[in-house]
């Protein structure tokens, strides 16, 4: 158990050392979640009027969903790097030492949460720079919280295709998946708003009910617990169910 | 004149070639024709309530009518990248050579690459009005305002597909051109293609109203849902055929001075 | 404790569409020596190493490596196994000395003792100039020292070495093998090497078993296997209007013949040595043969390949990739 963790912080400390020095690879995951921040309550600022917003900032309303994003971008990269060492060879040395197999997943979701932790703070940082002063600590454990939750699903994920796949040529799934869950759910507007079809879906997409927990301090800066349960429900059910994704081919490792 | 035929003889060949090879590879086409798609659907869907009720949002039946100028625009930059990236990868792998050591006219290398662009331009705005025609979007400007739209479209389109090529010639590198992507999508970001530029503020709306791309998607959005005049349609030509020579110009500009110093 | 590093009953590997990499191999490696797995490309190396390493499953057979089954114990086969394989497994954003560390965690090792490690084996492969560069920058003499650096972190019984000189400049490769010796003499590791080279399973293995196809064809120590083939072989190349058949009438009368050991000519095995070389060259010139080359040349491990297989060892002559 012991040498579990030390294994996974040793691959958690490798992964955050390939970010310093592969930025190429790592920059775009770590700018997008600002980007998505400034261009979606920039471009669709106007999109605030709507009634169902009751007057809140459009700014402080998107700073979830950049965090989350920003989050899962960190989880698709973790499984990047797992493709990467798959088709290079390098997970072959991971995977001939006695390193119990969970590891080889902890360690690389370790260092998504860490990169989590950092683009969510640059998003609130740029947030702040923008006007929005979230109401409260409450709000923003919340956000971090969710964020990483996304995040630890999005690396199972990603993770779990790695192993699949075995090519880095996977990556467009990794990344549409994550993208598409996240796009059709309550990204832009609240679960109210949703039109026709995508108020269906988004009532089944368990992000909907993520994103909205993790706004769901911000207006008034404590919990609104029916809006907070529904997404630590589907956030933690996300979670084992991926991780269980994840989990399945280190079994098969040795068949292939 | 006669020095002409073959050229376009030879840039109907070389633009069918990369037409071609584009529809094969579904990496090539697929993001062009899926994201503007999908998010036009997203869009619509989430923005629906906003006609009518948002204040500085234009008169228009639906968001759908005002989202396909705006996917059109996306599809032909998406394309356009790609394209580039797909010259780029001529270069790497010596494609490029062949053609410059045969007697192929160095004119066709450019104009068949932009033929293509300018084609699958005209392909997918025709297929984005159809496919939101199906979803009960109308173009206002009837069959005039939907060659208005595919006039500006190709004609963008070449604008992207030249800089498509001047990225390929002076990066030679696939990967380097499909790493400006990001960018071009920034750019369409900061414009008026997914909402309209009367609901922006501050800087940001300042920004928007600085982008050509924002007049090119007006131009197109007026014809389909109503109050396009003369006016804005030839703004809108005019703008795409100013992108367009610029960076066309500055294409041809870079593959002649790669062409005399390989020589 | 058993004796045996290795030892293999009938094992198989076999993939879809019924393609049998690996076609029951039977057998054993003893503790404390070499052991030279040589065959061409596709023989079913690779295949054989990475079912010994626990990378691979056996579709049937067993194995025990180190003492212990690699299915029933995997985890314990894999903490008394170092591994190097082809393609050297690093991470070339990493430099040398992370990768020793970060091997030392893998097993277990406490940090301190992960740098000490590292420490001196860097010193061991002579790597400690390069240690603090990225592995990217090392040439392929260089990442394979550390590649066999890697394998050594936690002190293993056997030391598995998929083809280390493969693709290795001629001056690298003796380093190697002079490293490979020294470990086995030094330390007692067992070292079981798969290789194309036969001047390499020549050289440094104590044993070498042959296989091709995904089957052994030969087994035994070098001098053993070249020893059953007998006398040196003379070969002759035919030249100016003599045909092969020519020159195999007159060299028919020395000895038993080797048909398709030499292009454009004939081989005989002589028992005689020189002194034979001698008389056969007087008979071919008296029957009026004319030749181009001449040559006798003692068996060779690509020899016993031969009369096992009926082919030649691919890239059996020299040391190029």
């Amino acid at each position: 158990m012991m040498k579990g963790l030390a294994v996974s912080l040793g691959l958690a400390g490798r992964n955050l050392l390939l970010v310093r020095r592969v930025p190429s690879v790592f920059i775009p995951s770590l700018i997008m979640p600002l980007f998505i921040l400034i261009a979606t309550s920039g471009a669709f600022h106007g999109i605030g009027a709507l009634p169902q917003f009751a007057g809140a900032s459009y700014l402080a309303f998107t700073i979830p969903m950049a965090a989350t994003m920003g989050a899962g971008f960190a989880g698709i990269n973790s499984g990047m790097t797992v493709a990467r060492d798959l088709e290079g060879g390098f997970f072959d040395r991971l995977q001939s030492s006695p390193a119990p197999r969970v590891a080889l997943i902890i360690g690389p979701m370790l260092a998504a949460l860490v990169r989590s932790i950092f683009t969510t703070t640059i998003v609130f940082i740029a947030g702040m720079i923008g006007g929005v002063w979230l109401p409260g600590l409450l709000s923003l454990l919340l956000i971090y919280g969710f964020a990483l939750l996304f995040g630890a699903s999005a690396s199972c994920w990603a993770i779990g295709v790695a192993l699949r796949a075995r090519t880095i040529q996977a990556a467009p799934i990794m990344q549409l998946v994550v993208f598409l869950s996240v796009f059709m759910s309550v990204a832009y507007v609240p679960v109210s708003a949703l039109h026709g079809w995508l108020g269906n879906v988004a009532r089944f997409n368990p992000v909907t009910y993520i994103l909205t927990a993790s706004r769901s301090a911000e207006l008034t800066g404590s919990i609104i617990w029916s809006e907070t349960w529904p997404g630590l429900v589907a956030g933690f059910g996300l979670l084992i169910l991926l991780g269980i994704f994840a989990l399945a081919p280190l079994r098969h490792l040795e068949n292939r | 004149m006669t020095a002409a035929v073959p050229v376009i003889r030879q840039t109907a060949a070389l633009a069918w070639r990369s037409i071609v090879t584009t529809m094969r590879l579904p990496q090539a086409w697929f993001p062009a024709l899926f994201f503007p798609l999908v998010l036009m659907a997203i869009f619509t869907a989430s923005f629906g309530g906003a006609p009518g009720t948002i204040p500085g949002f234009p008169p228009v039946r639906s968001f759908l009518d005002f989202a396909v100028s705006g996917a059109i625009i996306q599809g032909v930059l998406i394309g356009g990248t790609t394209a580039g990236a797909a010259f780029a990868t001529d270069i790497e792998g010596g494609f490029f050579d062949r053609l410059v050591a045969s007697p192929t006219s160095r004119t066709s290398i450019l104009t068949g690459r932009l033929g293509a662009s300018i084609t699958l331009g005209v392909g997918q705005a025709l297929l984005f009005i159809a496919v939101a025609a199906i979803f009960g979007a109308r173009v206002d400007g009837g069959l005039v305002g939907i060659i208005v739209v595919v006039v500006i479209a190709s004609l963008f389109a070449a604008a992207v597909g030249g800089l498509g090529v001047f990225l390929a010639i002076r990066t030679g590198s696939g990967e380097a051109v499909q790493g400006m992507f990001p960018l071009f999508f920034a750019l369409l970001f900061f414009s008026s293609a997914f909402f309209p530029l009367d609901t922006m503020v501050g800087w940001y709306h300042d920004v928007a109203a600085l982008n050509p791309i924002t007049y090119l998607v007006e131009s197109m959005r007026l014809e389909i849902i109503g109050g396009a005049t003369i006016w804005t349609a030839l703004a809108g030509i005019g703008i795409a055929l100013g992108l367009a020579l610029i960076t066309v110009g500055a294409s041809a500009l870079a593959l002649r001075r790669r062409l005399r110093v390989a020589a | 404790m058993s004796d045996q590093a290795v030892e293999t009953r009938d094992l198989v590997r076999e993939y879809k569409g019924g393609v049998k990499a690996v076609d029951g191999v039977s057998l054993t490696v003893e503790s404390g020596g070499i052991f030279g797995f040589l065959g061409p490309n596709g023989a079913g190396k690779s295949t054989m190493v990475r079912m010994l390493t626990t990378l691979l499953r056996p579709t049937s057979g067993t194995a025990i490596v180190a003492g212990h089954d690699v299915m029933k114990e995997p985890d314990v086969v894999r903490r008394r196994i170092g591994v190097a394989l082809q393609d050297a497994a690093i991470d070339p954003y990493m430099t040398g000395r992370e990768l020793l560390r970060l091997q030392g965690v893998l097993h277990g090792m406490k940090r301190s003792d992960c740098r000490a490690r590292a420490d001196v084996l860097l010193g061991r492969v002579d790597l400690e100039d390069a240690a603090d560069r990225r592995v990217g920058t090392y040439s392929g003499g260089m990442r394979r020292r550390l590649d066999l650096a890697l394998s050594l972190v936690h002190e293993p019984v056997v030391l598995f070495l998929d083809e280390p000189t493969t693709g290795l400049d001629p001056v690298s490769r003796v380093t190697l093998w002079d490293e490979v010796r020294r470990l086995n003499v030094e330390h007692g590791t067992t070292v079981f090497l798969t290789t194309q080279y036969l001047e390499e399973a020549d050289q440094l293995a104590d044993r070498v078993a042959i296989i091709d196809g995904g089957l052994i064809v030969a087994d035994g120590t070098p001098k053993a296997l070249k020893a059953r083939i007998g006398y040196p072989l003379l070969s002759v190349v035919a030249a100016d209007g003599s045909t092969p058949d020519d020159v195999a009438r007159v060299l028919a009368g020395f000895g038993e013949m080797v048909p398709g050991a030499r292009e454009g000519g004939a081989a005989v095995r002589l028992p005689g040595g020189s002194t034979a070389m001698a008389d056969a060259v007087r008979a071919l010139d008296d029957a009026g043969v004319r030749f181009a080359e001449i040559d006798l040349a003692e068996p060779t491990l690509d020899d016993v390949f031969l009369a096992s297989t009926g082919r030649h060892l691919a890239g059996s002559d020299d040391a190029t990739a």
